[in-house]
């Protein structure tokens, strides 16, 4: 199933585990899954997260300066979690389970 | 440095970049009506006009143009958006995006019978009849047809402040085509067709925005952008052209002639700037949010009057200044509206 949908997909459904998760812990699960390497496609997978966000289906509900170079040192970490406008828009277009 | 310190910095970052790609956007729209004023003079466009209007008729003729000249753009920007994701990398992506066909690629194949045949078409259209500066100036209007049919399909509210700038730019229209219009019925010779066209370009343009927003949303927007105009690509070089070939018109003859220097040069610009174009305005809407990018894009109106100007000489009729003016006033009353997008983007 992994590494076969569009990334945006996944990135809502992995997201939509109840807790959350930190935008580096998104960003290196899809790299790995899709094996996309390099930094380049790492911020491109970034910025996915961050247009998903602005179109109101992920939240970010923490933030913490990545004070160990997790990700990039000295930026922001955000933790997403999936919003109710989310919940619907993956529900029916690609996470029949959600 | 503390959290607020580097939340401040984030968010002044995205909000530059974003504006930066609005603004590219509003560059390279507005300087595409510049290959697509002068290609209507170019062979074999020149030449397959006299053709057609010989035998068909001025408006047919036009028409007939416009199809394969709005052929060659979808192409042209088809070739571009490919090296573009070739760069990136997204091809794996454009793969996984085409095979999802409820949820996002039909939303696209959709998208593109408004946006080409619709839009592109009125556009070239209007810049082969009225000119360059009527086309853009009258597709500025197509805010107020987005809106309400978000507000009719989406139920989506319009506040007092979009009302408004709503009036504003149906002002702005009226001064545009109206002006345009009457100027013509005094000289006895009104070039309704290319009126139309304008009117197709706004129309177009508005269904296009609320039907593709529905698939590029859970999309990358290279690969949807791209998969839309590979839309365009089939509707023009599988569906129209053949089919008006068949009814008789000489399409492929001049389709091959197209294959010069000098027209090719120009139909690759017009290529080059309408695909990144679209691509830097998808790229402004998450940094910015979608209201000011479309803000600061919708500034093409008066990019292309500036450009036409600058490489053409021509001086636009005050009609034309006014009413866009009015259209670039209404579009920001409408939009400067929404100030949670930015605060969400902040992310306290």
């Amino acid at each position: 199933m992994a590494g076969n949908r569009p990334i945006k997909f996944r990135i809502l459904e992995i997201c939509s585990q109840n807790e959350g998760k930190w935008n580096y812990e998104i960003v290196e699960q899809i790299q790995k899954e899709y094996g996309l390497k390099g930094n380049f496609q790492r911020d491109s997978i970034n910025f996915d997260i961050i247009e998903l966000a602005s179109g109101g289906m992920l939240q970010d509900v923490e933030v913490k300066v990545d004070e160990d170079g997790i990700y990039k040192k000295g930026f922001l970490l955000h933790k997403y979690v999936l919003t109710d406008f989310g919940k619907v828009r993956a529900t029916d277009a690609c996470l029949a389970y959600v | 440095m503390d959290l607020q310190a580097l939340k401040k910095q984030e968010h002044s970052r995205r909000i530059k970049y974003g504006y930066m790609w609005a603004l590219f956007c509003a560059v390279l729209w507005g300087l595409w009506y510049l290959p697509g004023t002068a290609v209507w003079v170019l062979n074999p466009f020149d030449q397959m006009y006299g053709e057609v209007a010989a035998t068909s008729g001025d408006g047919v003729a036009l028409v007939i143009v416009a199809v394969l000249i709005t052929a060659f753009n979808a192409a042209t920007v088809i070739l571009a958006l490919g090296v573009w994701n070739g760069v990136l990398g997204k091809f794996g992506e454009m793969n996984r995006t085409l095979k999802e066909f409820h949820p996002c690629s039909k939303w696209f194949f959709l998208a593109s019978i408004f946006g080409g045949p619709m839009a592109i078409l009125g556009s070239f259209i209007a810049m082969g009849f009225v000119g360059g500066a009527f086309a853009a100036v009258a597709a500025l209007m197509y805010p107020v047809v987005g809106s309400i049919l978000a507000s009719k399909w989406y139920g989506e509210k319009i506040t007092k402040r979009a009302f408004i700038g709503i009036v504003v730019i149906i002002l702005g229209g009226i001064t545009i085509f109206g002006g345009g219009v009457l100027t013509e019925i005094g000289s006895g010779n009104v070039l309704w067709i290319g009126y139309l066209g304008g009117l197709m370009a706004a129309t177009g343009w508005g269904i296009e925005g609320a039907i593709a927003g529905k698939g590029l949303d859970i999309a990358e927007p290279d690969v949807g952008l791209t998969i839309r105009f590979i839309g365009e690509g089939i509707i023009w070089w599988i569906i129209a052209v053949p089919l008006l070939a068949i009814i008789g018109f000489p399409m492929f003859k001049y389709a091959l002639l197209a294959f010069e220097p000098l027209t090719l040069l120009v139909l690759i610009f017009a290529g080059i700037t309408f695909g990144f174009c679209y691509v830097s305005w998808y790229k402004s809407f998450p940094l910015i949010g979608v209201g000011r990018g479309q803000g600061i894009g919708n500034l093409y109106g008066l990019m292309a009057v500036i450009f036409i100007f600058l490489f053409f000489g021509d001086v636009p009729s005050w009609t034309i200044l006014v009413g866009g003016a009015l259209c670039l006033a209404g579009s920001t009353i409408m939009f400067s509206e929404s100030t949670e997008e930015m605060e969400s983007l902040r992310g306290d």
